[in-house]
């Protein structure tokens, strides 16, 4: 199977990407930017009440002579932001044409080129069976990328994933940028608990669920044996008709409408992509209207 | 129900088969996805189905059952039984004359009667029988009991209409009899006569009585002086009429005469048509106005003797008296020859060799023979010698009483014929001898070997004196009409009557064709053949003689009793007590059947096309 590769080609089409958001949009998240606290940056963010004790060098002397009080001023704590990439390496990811594995990656590979573009740290993992498997640890800047982004070509995707059971055992950083977990996210419940672990670590969180184009509109009529890629032991039989086709339509409105919602609920963001989807698409399309990209 | 073919009930044997098929090939497709999450999410949201509908799944099979099922069926070719609902139908069809009168714009009486029994036959259940009892020149049964309907179509499409003269008396014995053995059939008769009364027969009556016909009868001709006149009757049958009648000479096409007669209802009113006296072969009349019959409105009349111009070969050194004799017969048209100049010509009427005998006679005319110096075996006569009287003779009229010596003396006194030298002959063959000389045969008639009439005179005319009496031109002119006998003794008939032809020696066929081209043969192995004319017209009779044609005509003319549209008759009964006749009909099926048959294979594709290309 041809599978996904990080080339020069499709480098240039990141560089062109990255191009066309910093013209196009304010830019992203992560990268040396503010953090969610106050800190000692020379960026002016607020003032407040002068409190006994505050260095007395931050207090705005401006403001005491226009309201004859004493107010402490505040400034945003830069710090280098920490993007994490968790890719489900799972078989179902991989199984049939390979388009999702390869739109998984191409993904990843994206979000990690524009967080290094931003001086971002990045790291992708591989999320197999219980574990996390690093496939990149702590990137930082372009010649970096370079050098390792080569590694998600070797990524295999096989054997069953448990999202929750990887991630939440892990070192997931707190408050320091962005998650990105990137899916099918077709299972029941074993995702959830790893969003709310991840917001409530103070993480920006984007799930991206990569579906096929047979799993968005499956051909399949007549009867028919259905054996689950990942799970041997998990088979569907049944007379596949215009009803079943339909409720399957509904099924999937179901799923992904469960995920959103979730997300939602959560403070994540949420976006399902086809797999053969371009990523041009994904990010001027979808990502910013939901103002992941600003 | 029946089966004409129960074999084919063995085409059920193909349903296990079929089952077993459909179960060996219908398994699921194993096929391995992503995940079935979806696919088992999936059955959360799948509506409450109609507890029919796993049987969708089934229809194929279903409906191939169904169309094996069918196709044993229709092999076995079953009848169904229909209680009650069959009938025998015993129908009497009027054929006669009066049925060829126009019945509606395009058909006459007799289709449209035909038409209306066919209809009866298609309508009536399947089982049912029919007879059918024809009555034209003679009434005949033409089916009985036949439980076929297309035999009974195709026989009475081929039933050909007559212009016979009849009574139904026949028919309705017939059917009488037939009623009476078979009580509960339905007896039909289709005519165009009116019956006051019917009993037991129901009456299909084919008659507009607001028609008109128009006909002529008894029509002949007469040539006095310079005049040629036509005379006859023509009779208007349902209201007083003036007629124009038209007289036309050899089918031309203008009429030479023609003449306005007013006429009372059914009354023969005479008519005369005159024009100048002419040669013709042919004169017809025609009534100018149009009718329902067309048959009767116009009459062909032909010239008897117009074909019998006598065309003779005159084979002699000395012919002055026999040629004066024969001028003096009249329509002779004499070729005359001398001994050296024969050279076995054909072609004539008759062969007169005076003092000289060919080597072979000809075969297409009659031969006289007039001091004949030799003779053949095929002749009938040998010749033993010349005889000189030492003194005159005196020849005897024979006093034999047959007919045919009475015709071929006829007229003549036998006084004073006086001989002086003669042929002595010897006759092996049936001859009429006419005229004696001391037992011995001088003059005699009859016929060759080969059929050819002849007459022989066994002396030299220079060596008698009846040249110079009237018994010569007597005998002549008896003798040239037995040489020529007319073929036909009249042209005019009915279509009922019997039209005799004498048949001419060494006559190879006779041919007739009727009006509308049905042609005939006739036997002329006998002196005489005969025929019945079936159709109204003119018919053409060919008779070949030794090769050459000879071409005749005859008129027949539709019967009086058949031209009036409208005839009223008192009663038409079958004696006897009708009865319910229903017994059990049947009802062949394979129509349907395969009606059925098509619709399943049809369902079946459709079925297999909305599963192939996936529209459920």
């Amino acid at each position: 199977m041809s599978r996904f590769t990080v080339n020069e080609a499709f480098l240039s089409q990141l560089e062109l990407l990255q191009s066309l958001l910093k013209n196009n949009v304010a830019g992203m998240f992560g990268g040396n930017r503010q953090s969610k606290n106050y800190g000692s940056s020379c960026e002016f963010a607020d003032l407040r009440d002068y409190v006994p004790g505050d260095d007395i060098t931050k207090i705005d002397w401006n403001a005491y002579a226009r309201f004859e009080k004493l107010y402490t001023k505040l400034y945003l704590d830069e710090r280098q932001m920490h993007t994490r990439i968790y890719i489900d390496a799972s078989r179902s990811m991989d199984y049939g044409n390979g388009q999702k594995a390869e739109q998984a990656l191409r993904l990843a590979a994206a979000f990690a080129y524009l967080s290094v573009c931003e001086m971002d740290k990045v790291s992708i993992f591989a999320i197999r069976e219980s574990e996390v498997v690093p496939l990149v640890s702590g990137m930082v800047g372009k010649q970096s990328y370079i050098n390792c982004i080569g590694a998600l070509n070797d990524l295999e995707f096989w054997g069953d994933s448990y999202i929750s059971k990887a991630i939440m055992p892990t070192n997931v950083g707190r408050g320091d940028g962005m998650s990105i977990l990137i899916s099918d996210f077709l299972t029941d419940h074993d995702y959830e608990d790893a969003i709310g672990y991840l917001v409530d670590k103070k993480r920006d969180v984007l799930c991206l669920q990569v579906l096929s184009r047979e799993e968005l509109n499956p051909q399949l009529r007549g009867k028919m044996h259905l054996f689950d890629s990942e799970n041997a032991s998990s088979t569907w039989r049944r007379n596949i008709d215009r009803d079943i086709a339909a409720a399957y339509k509904q099924a999937l409105a179901y799923a992904t409408g469960r995920i959103e919602e979730f997300c939602r609920a959560r403070g994540a963001s949420y976006l399902m992509v086809d797999a053969t989807r371009s990523i041009g698409d994904v990010f001027f399309g979808s990502l910013a209207d939901m103002e992941v990209i600003k | 129900m029946t089966f004409l073919y129960p074999l084919g009930l063995l085409g059920l044997l193909g349903i296990p088969v079929l089952i077993i098929i459909y179960i060996i090939k219908s398994k699921y497709t194993e096929q391995t996805v992503s995940s079935t999450y979806l696919w088992r999410l999936s059955e959360r949201f799948m509506k409450k189905r109609n507890p029919f509908s796993h049987l969708t799944g089934l229809i194929s099979l279903i409906l191939q059952i169904l169309a094996v099922i069918a196709i044993s069926l229709t092999i076995a070719h079953p009848i169904l039984t229909m209680p009650g609902a069959a009938q025998d139908y015993c129908f009497i069809l009027d054929g006669t004359g009066s049925m060829q009168m126009q019945h509606g714009k395009d058909s006459t009486r007799f289709e449209a009667g035909k038409q209306e029994i066919a209809t009866l036959i298609e309508d009536s259940a399947d089982g049912s029988t029919y007879t059918l009892i024809y009555v034209a020149d003679k009434t005949t049964k033409v089916y009985e009991q036949t439980d076929s309907k297309a035999v009974a179509r195709t026989m009475l499409d081929e039933l050909k209409y007559s212009f016979s003269e009849s009574t139904l008396a026949d028919a309705q014995a017939i059917a009488q009899a037939y009623f009476a053995q078979n009580s509960g059939s339905k007896v039909y008769l289709v005519t165009d006569r009116g019956y006051q009364t019917h009993e037991n027969i129901t009456l299909i009556r084919l008659c507009d009585e607001s028609v008109q016909n128009y006909a002529l009868s008894q029509v002949t001709y007469a040539v006095q002086g310079e005049q040629l006149s036509v005379n006859g009757n023509v009779t208007s049958y349902r209201s007083d009429a003036t007629l124009t009648l038209e007289l036309y000479v050899d089918g031309a096409e203008q009429p030479v005469a023609t003449s306005t007669v007013v006429t009372k209802r059914e009354k023969a009113t005479p008519f005369q048509l005159t024009t100048a006296a002419c040669e013709f072969s042919s004169l017809e009349v025609r009534i100018a106005q149009s009718d329902v019959l067309g048959y009767d409105n116009s009459v062909v009349l032909f010239d008897p003797q117009s074909d019998d111009t006598y065309k003779i070969l005159l084979v002699s050194d000395r012919p002055f008296f026999i040629k004066a004799a024969l001028g003096a017969v009249g329509k002779t048209n004499i070729t005359v020859k001398s001994t050296e100049e024969y050279d076995n010509d054909l072609g004539y009427g008759l062969y007169v060799f005076d003092t000289f005998t060919p080597a072979t006679m000809p075969l297409d005319g009659s031969i006289w023979l007039i001091n004949p110096l030799a003779s053949s075996d095929d002749l009938g006569f040998s010749v033993q010698g010349e005889v000189a009287l030492p003194e005159a003779g005196v020849l005897e009229l024979s006093r034999d009483s047959t007919s045919m010596v009475q015709t071929l003396t006829a007229d003549m006194t036998g006084e004073e014929v006086h001989l002086t030298r003669f042929v002595k002959c010897g006759m092996y063959r049936k001859f009429a001898t006419l005229m004696t000389l001391e037992g011995n045969p001088i003059v005699f008639a009859g016929t060759n070997t080969y059929g050819n009439r002849l007459a022989v005179f066994a002396f030299d005319l220079h060596d008698s004196n009846i040249a110079m009496r009237m018994d010569f031109v007597m005998l002549i002119r008896n003798l040239a009409e037995f040489s020529f006998p007319a073929v036909l003794e009249q042209n005019n008939f009915y279509c009922t009557d019997t039209v005799h032809l004498n048949v001419l020696a060494n006559t190879d066929s006779i041919r007739v064709d009727s009006p509308t081209g049905q042609v005939q043969y006739l036997s002329c192995e006998s002196a005489v053949a005969s025929f019945v004319p079936a159709e109204a017209g003119v018919h053409t009779v060919t008779m070949t003689v030794s090769g050459s044609p000879r071409t005749f005509f005859v008129h027949a003319a539709i019967p009086e009793a058949e031209r009036n549209p409208v005839i009223a008759e008192k009663e038409l009964s079958l004696v006897g007590t009708q009865t319910e006749g229903g017994f059990d009909g049947s009802y062949d099926a394979l129509v349907l059947m395969f009606i059925f048959l098509a619709l399943l294979f049809a369902a079946d594709w459709v079925v297999y096309c909305y599963e192939k290309y996936q529209l459920r």
